[in-house]
């Protein structure tokens, strides 16, 4: 229902970022258990029971948050190498 | 007595810690598991709204909670202020530790964009440390007096203050 259309949109979003990126990798194998579990089970307990995260709905506001997430990370781009390296005595405990 | 070692959930938190490096190599310069199994990501400011985003959206690590915005002052080093968010996942029942550096007169990302629990965690950080966040709502003094000059918490300032009462 609403989750498939969900997940049809982020598998979408997911194909704009480049294909070496460690979070698509990812996020497509988490997006494409959930969407295979949701398509063979029509019954929403068993669905439940099988995902075992949660009720349904909060399941679905999971693939909105995943959703929004994905779109952000295009702009961001995270898997870029490092911006900066850190000072060398940065992280240094103790002092 | 001594902590008996969960050396599973060590084993646990430190692939964890690998998977998210691995996935946000951009801003994360290093990861760390502490002996009482504590993780801990260290990151460049510049990071820092994407990280939270992605441990409070992403499905692996789902971390809504912000318990604690802190900054510890460590002045003998070029970059003086480290800021420590501390979240917590309700799904999975765990914590992490999230470490950004930033110097004085640096202006920080907020976090309020993305938890709205920041908002009086930064007032505090910048009215007692003096850290400025860029795009918060009413950043003015808390827990201090109004006319009050200078920042408490940093390692300059004595014990009794500057103004006697």
């Amino acid at each position: 229902q609403r989750l498939r259309i969900l997940y049809t949109k982020i598998l979408g979003v997911l194909q704009k970022i480049p294909k070496d990126a460690a979070y698509r990798k990812y996020t497509e194998q988490i997006v494409n258990q959930r969407f295979n579990l949701v398509q063979t089970e029509t019954d929403v307990q068993k669905l439940q029971d099988k995902l075992n995260s949660g009720h349904i709905e909060e399941v679905i506001v999971q693939a909105e948050n995943e959703l929004s997430l994905a779109r952000k990370m295009i702009q961001w781009k995270p898997w870029e190498p490092l911006v900066e390296e850190p000072p060398s005595d940065q992280w240094r405990w103790p002092i | 007595t001594v902590r008996p070692k969960n050396e599973v959930e060590q084993k646990q938190l430190c692939a964890f810690g690998e998977y998210v490096a691995e996935i946000l190599p951009k801003y994360i310069q290093q990861v760390q598991v502490t002996c009482f199994n504590e993780l801990e990501l260290l990151i460049h400011p510049d990071g820092i709204i994407p990280v939270l985003t992605f441990l409070r959206d992403h499905t692996n690590a789902q971390f809504k909670s912000l318990a604690d915005l802190t900054a510890v002052d460590v002045p003998s080093r070029q970059f003086r202020f480290e800021i420590v968010y501390n979240l917590l996942s309700l799904r999975f029942n765990s914590r992490i530790r999230v470490k950004t550096y930033t110097d004085e007169l640096t202006p920080v990302d907020s976090a309020v964009s993305v938890h709205k629990a920041a908002n009086w965690y930064e007032r505090e950080v910048w009215d007692m440390y003096g850290v400025f966040f860029a795009n918060h709502p009413d950043l003015r003094r808390i827990l201090t007096d109004y006319g009050f000059e200078g920042h408490p918490f940093r390692k300059d300032f004595p014990l009794s203050g500057y103004v006697e009462v």
